[in-house]
């Protein structure tokens, strides 16, 4: 068997990067560490080091949060003084050993990254951004004002450094060290099971629950994430510079962490390094900007549009984007294995029983009191004039929509009130009818997180992960474009790459929202074709379609909806024969909107 | 939005001041060179610039009188952007300039605790005009302090309230940030030795749009004298309308600020006829009148305390070299220490052994917008 | 009771200019779904710009008034062209981001021209307030609040009655409809800056009276005004209106009876409640179930 050696083999080719990367990383950071120790500096060159290591840190944390998950966080010194305050206090006024209180602090701001993201991250944008000012607000008053505790506006003096790390020297190398390894990791975080359902909510995030991600959880653990690495900073700097006060950690302070990694790109942690690095050091180069007052920071202002308008994915997306140009095409790797389906196993006959589901909105009833039976290992339609409530049925089967009344059973399972993704666990796959893929991953990586899902017959093994997702690409024809990154494709591939992410989820029932739609006749007739391939392994289809060729094609039972009730049941051939239904399609029916 | 300058900092970090122009090469081995950490940017821009007048008042001064030594000294400016990052990276600027004999820190109390584990390592002497009384005690030999500190502001203002305008029952209203903290309990602290009580303590946070629940209080407490501590002009200005708006009229015996340029600016009509304890005060002796003088020349505005300690300390500085004969730290130091009964423009410098150089205030009062010297209140000092 | 009652007049004096401000979010926010951080900038400018043209110029106060937001019509117009405009297709994160590096431009750039120093700006009134019984109207919150009711009547009344304000609403509920049924929807979007510069310029010029002329005097409103319009609701004129009013009500009592140094906390502490338990706000932008 060559099972092994092709699953090694794409597993490596999943990441081709790697091969040298992580040599001339390890080799890097050694090399600034052994810098860091045996040149002399001045003060000025060590303070100046210190800080920016100790920031870049911090700033490796928006690289998850921002750069990962696509959400936004103007916290992140508020974090850091987290970080620097409990080694300060921790220290100081509680005699508690350096590696503690950063522990503490660190554990700290996990803590209150997890709670501030639990407690607003469902809804995102622009409130996130305003809870984050205003935790951030919070904290800087606290600290001032908390005297007792937190030593008031005086700050915090007389620092200690920990054992073997007093000197400069050593501790500058300590920070460089730390933060090369924490840069290994977010590195790799990207192309964990972690990373990837982080950039898959970052793409979009209704996609990212019907895939079985838990979206909530995946966005707190990246909020926390990034909180601990701005107390790891923070933690660090009080500890380089011995002296830590309320008007450090500021508003404008998070606004400066989120400029840094702007600039350098959110991509990496690379982008994260060099934009601290040049924010700070660009101040020095223009000093002598510095006689008129705001000049400089009137400059800084306009940078920063101009960063935005011109060079959206930072100096190093920038630099990387050059040398992509210049990249090989991949090769095609070797074929893997056939895909396994097994159609959600062995059970009743039945896989979905719908009982009397309705949904409201307002007023409207979309989908009334509806019945609906799926036998196990055919192809089942559902059909109906536009506003008949097809699609709204459809999302509130995937869990999009709560139900209003009524029981969705799967595999004799209650999933009427699951969200998305543990219904996706339970054995729910779909698709959607505009195409919902994550636009910035590979093929590869968008079926790699069908394929990983909760539940699923690979569970966690990279190898075998990638194994199954490339077998899924196989399946749709589309292995030699494993690795392109799917918004270069044409609407049929994008549509495919769709099929084969939830057919890589192995589900037991398999949702088409309108597969046809967009397509031209020659992707048409593929589909019909793939259609019948997944059906033939045995997998139970829902579609929805207005192709009525292609639903007397390939569907042995029809159920008809039309003003959100259901007008007809049964076999095809006997229900598109029916009158209600012809006077449903050719009659008076208004168009309504859906 | 809320990032003007205040803050925006830190990472910008900074520096400043276009040294790196100024300088010349020729003029390198020419001088004696004395750094200087200030606000170029940032919510204290403003003052930066009074600052960075005083110190050049007495850059011209020594110079034409011959110098340090024989050579002129000149002046290297960094930027501290109103912030603690700022004002290390600033002073370890400096301080890697092994050409550099002196140093002056910053006015606020926080930069000078951020920088002072950097200025003992660097070990060379440092005025400052930060008044936190702790900043003397730190045990760091090198720091020599050019304006009082606030246990005399502290204890001026209680005995002036209470012995010479006969008021015993307090309200204090200080910004809670590190100076005026420090500042409101240095007066409560004074309070009971001059017979006082006290009726209200209320802090306030800086940059308030509103002071009507402070001025509530105050009025609610029954105080018969206001004691305050404000830190930025625009608070205190809208502090001061609203307090003569909901009726308040009790005599008032404010920090320094109350008498600064800008304050007296924006508050107008509302500071008459109160009060202020002021380390610089024109009238109080020929040596701040000469000062006074000069600087209305250079700037057109009123001097006050924001360059008068620059200039005593660039005064101070030189005065000391030239008698040391030598721009060596430990002899600077010794004959900074030296220092008795020398009148600079902020009063009379008698450096006691933890380096503070100053032991009393002049309280001023503003009569219609002129701020007039009213006495100068001084302590003995432990010169031990 | 007199004191409750001059802290309610002063609550809703200061919450007022909270809600002007806000205001000029909910303009930008309901054409464009951005939130724009250099609001407070441009109450700034204009408050500078009014110092310049009736202090140092020495026009007529009311001519100043009209210069001044003549200049800030034309600072939203390019506004919209160098921030908004290029950046109209991407999502919310790089629009936030270039709008707070315009915050920081506006506010330095102002500093480098003008210097660090505040100004004093009078007011309409020669008389500075008076007692009303046992409490103290300060006649320029009266101004304030007049104008606010004012212009929330106005702009109902441009909304609701004429066909540029229907143009308005229909690009900001939806963009491809409403260029779809020919509305310029570029232009509409131009309006709204230089409508929202305007009305941030006369909420900056009415407050510098009370809270002097300085750089940093936009930045502290708006963001109060960002947490009103939060609580409002985003994108709901009266919610934004109400939601200003209460936090300046808010504010006063909290600092009053709670705490004065927290002051600026609750602003905060409310909107995180209203966001955890109400986040469609007090009328309500639907948050939920947009599938």
């Amino acid at each position: 068997m060559s099972t092994t050696a092709t699953t090694a083999a794409a597993a490596a080719s999943a990441r081709p990067r790697l091969r040298w990367g992580v040599p001339a990383y390890v080799v890097f950071v050694a090399a600034a560490i052994v810098l860091a120790i045996v040149v002399p500096k001045t003060g000025y060159v060590f303070n100046i080091s210190l800080q920016a290591t100790t920031y870049a840190i911090a700033v490796l944390g928006l690289t998850i949060v921002l750069g990962l998950c696509g959400q936004i966080n103007l916290a992140q010194a508020a974090f850091f003084g987290l970080g620097a305050y409990a080694v300060g206090l921790g220290q100081t006024e509680h005699g508690l050993n350096f590696w503690v209180c950063l522990l503490i602090g660190s554990g700290l701001a996990a803590l209150f990254g997890a709670l501030l993201g639990a407690s607003t991250l469902r809804l995102g944008g622009h409130y996130l951004a305003m809870v984050t000012i205003s935790f951030q607000q919070i904290l800087t008053l606290v600290l001032i004002n908390w005297i007792p505790v937190t030593k008031g506006p005086d700050g915090v003096r007389a620092i200690p450094r920990p054992a073997f790390f007093a000197d400069g020297s050593s501790y500058l190398a300590l920070c460089i060290a730390v933060l090369g390894g924490l840069g290994y990791l977010v590195w790799h975080l990207r192309d964990t099971r972690l990373g990837r359902a982080m950039r898959a909510v970052r793409d979009n995030e209704l996609a990212a629950g019907v895939a079985g991600i838990d979206v909530y959880r995946t966005k707190v653990t990246a909020f926390a994430l990034s909180a601990v690495l701005g107390g790891i900073g923070g933690g660090l700097f009080a500890g380089g510079f011995a002296y830590v006060s309320p008007d450090q950690f500021s508003f404008a302070e998070s606004v400066v962490f989120l400029t840094m990694v702007l600039l350098g790109g959110v991509a990496s942690p690379i982008g994260a390094v060099i934009g601290t690095g040049l924010l700070i050091l660009i101040p020095e180069w223009l000093r002598f900007l510095k006689s008129i007052p705001g000049l400089y920071l009137a400059i800084y202002g306009a940078a920063v549009i101009l960063i935005v308008l011109f060079m959206p994915d930072g100096i190093w997306g920038f630099v990387r984007g050059q040398f992509d140009r210049f990249k090989r095409a991949t090769a095609p790797s070797a074929s893997g294995d056939a895909l396994q389906l097994s159609g959600g196993g062995v059970g009743t006959d039945t896989v979905l029983e719908v009982r009397k589901l309705s949904k409201h909105f307002g007023g409207l009833k979309a989908v009334d009191e509806v019945d609906l039976t799926i036998k196990r290992g055919g192809v089942h339609a559902l059909i109906g004039p536009n506003g008949s409530g097809k699609t709204t049925t459809l999302n509130v089967l995937s869990g999009l929509y709560k139900a209003t009344s009524g029981t969705i059973m799967l595999n004799g399972q209650d999933i009427t009130s699951l969200p998305p993704h543990v219904r996706t666990k339970a054995g729910l796959g779909r698709t959607f009818q505009n195409i919902r893929l994550w636009r910035s991953m590979t093929a590869l990586e968008n079926v790699m997180v069908g394929a990983e899902r909760p539940g699923s017959p690979v569970g966690n093994d990279p190898a075998s992960v990638v194994a199954r997702a490339r077998a899924a690409l196989a399946f749709v024809d589309l292995e030699h474009r494993a690795d392109e990154v799917v918004a270069g494709f044409s609407y049929g591939h994008q549509r495919a790459v769709e099929i084969a992410r939830a057919l890589a989820s192995d589900p037991a029932l398999l949702l088409l929202d309108e597969p046809g739609a967009g397509l031209n006749s020659s992707e048409k007739v593929e589909l019909r074709n793939l259609l019948k391939r997944i059906s033939a392994h045995g997998l139970t289809i829902l579609i929805i379609d207005h192709d009525m060729t292609l639903v007397s094609e390939v569907a042995q039972h029809i159920t008809v909806l039309n003003f959100g009730r259901r007008i007809a049941d049964g076999h095809s051939a006997d229900v598109l024969k029916h009158p209600d239904v012809i006077a449903a399609y050719l009659g008076t029916a208004p168009d309504v909107a859906a | 939005m809320l990032m003007t300058r205040r803050g925006f900092t830190t990472a910008l970090a900074g520096t400043v001041a276009a040294p790196a122009l100024i300088r010349t090469a020729f003029a390198q081995a020419a001088t004696v060179k004395i750094g200087m950490v200030m606000p170029m940017t940032g919510a204290a821009a403003e003052s930066g610039s009074f600052a960075q007048t005083g110190a050049r008042i007495a850059l011209e001064q020594v110079n034409k009188a011959g110098g340090v030594l024989g050579k002129p000294i000149e002046l290297i400016f960094e930027d501290d952007q109103t912030t603690n990052p700022g004002a290390v990276l600033a002073f370890s600027k400096l301080a890697s300039q092994p050409d550099i004999v002196a140093f002056l820190g910053s006015i606020r109390s926080t930069q000078m605790h951020a920088m002072a584990p950097d200025m003992l390592k660097a070990g060379k002497p440092v005025g400052f005009g930060g008044t936190d009384p702790n900043l003397t005690k730190l045990n760091n030999p090198w720091l020599f302090r050019f304006r009082p500190n606030d246990s005399y502001s502290g204890r001026v203002i209680a005995q002036y309230g209470s012995k010479e305008l006969g008021k015993k029952k307090w309200a204090i209203v200080h910004s809670t940030d590190a100076f005026g903290t420090a500042g409101a309990k240095a007066l409560t602290d004074s309070l009971p030795e001059n017979g006082a009580t006290l009726a209200l303590d209320q802090g306030y946070a800086n940059q308030s749009q509103d002071f009507t629940p402070v001025v509530l209080a105050v009025r609610q407490s029954g105080a018969d004298i206001l004691g305050t501590y404000f830190t930025f002009e625009t608070d205190l200005g809208i502090f001061a309308r609203q307090l003569r708006q909901l009726g308040v009229t009790i005599p008032w015996v404010g920090s320094p600020s109350i008498v600064n340029v800008s304050a007296l600016k924006l508050a107008g009509p509302a500071l008459y006829n109160t009060y202020g304890v002021a380390d610089y005060a024109e009238d109080s002796s020929d040596a701040s009148r000469a000062f006074g003088k000069v600087y209305r020349e250079v700037r057109k505005v009123a001097p006050d305390n924001q360059s008068s300690w620059t200039f005593d300390a660039v005064t101070c500085l030189a005065l000391a070299m030239n008698k040391a004969g030598s721009t060596e730290p430990g002899k600077v130091r010794e004959a900074m220490l030296a220092i008795r009964g020398h009148k600079g423009a902020e009063g009379e410098y008698n450096f006691d052994k933890n380096g503070d150089g100053l032991h009393g205030y002049n309280i001023v009062k503003n009569e219609k917008g002129d701020i007039k010297f009213d006495k100068r209140l001084d302590f003995t000092p432990n010169l031990g | 009771m007199d004191l409750a009652l001059q802290l309610l007049f002063t609550g809703i004096g200061i919450g007022s200019v909270y809600a002007l401000v806000a205001l000029g979010f909910v303009l930008i926010f309901r054409a464009t779904n951005v939130v724009n951080f250099a609001q407070g900038e441009f109450s700034m400018l204009a408050a500078f710009l009014m110092v310049v043209f009736s202090v140092k110029v020495g026009l007529p106060y009311w001519l100043a008034f009209i210069v001044a937001l003549m200049g800030m019509a034309l600072l939203g117009a390019v506004f919209n062209l160098a921030v908004y405009y290029p950046l109209r297709h991407r999502t919310y994160l790089p629009v936030i981001i270039s709008t707070i590096g315009a915050s920081i431009f506006l506010a330095n750039t102002t500093l480098a021209i003008h210097g660090p120093e505040p100004e004093v700006l009078s007011g309409w009134f020669d008389t500075p307030g008076f007692l009303l019984g046992p409490v103290y109207l300060d006649s320029q919150y009266l101004l304030i609040i007049a104008v606010t009711a004012i212009l929330v009547a106005l702009q109902y009344w441009f909304f609701e009655h004429t066909l540029l304000g229907k143009k308005l609403q229909a690009t900001s509920q939806d963009k491809e409809m409403a260029s779809l049924l020919g509305i310029p929807v570029a232009t509409m979007i131009m309006v709204t800056f230089v409508y929202s510069a305007v009305i941030g310029g006369i909420a900056g010029i009415l407050v510098a009276p009370v809270l002097f002329v300085s750089i940093g005097m936009g930045a502290a409103i708006a963001l109060k005004a960002f947490a009103a319009t939060i609580i409002g609701g985003f994108g709901d004129v009266t919610g934004a209106i109400i939601g200003g009013l209460a936090l300046g009500v808010i504010e006063t009592f909290g600092a009053a009876y709670i705490s004065v140094p927290y002051k600026d906390g609750f602003a905060f502490l409310v909107l995180i409640a209203f966001l955890i338990f109400r986040p469609q706000g007090i009328f309500g932008e639907r948050v939920a179930e947009k599938a």
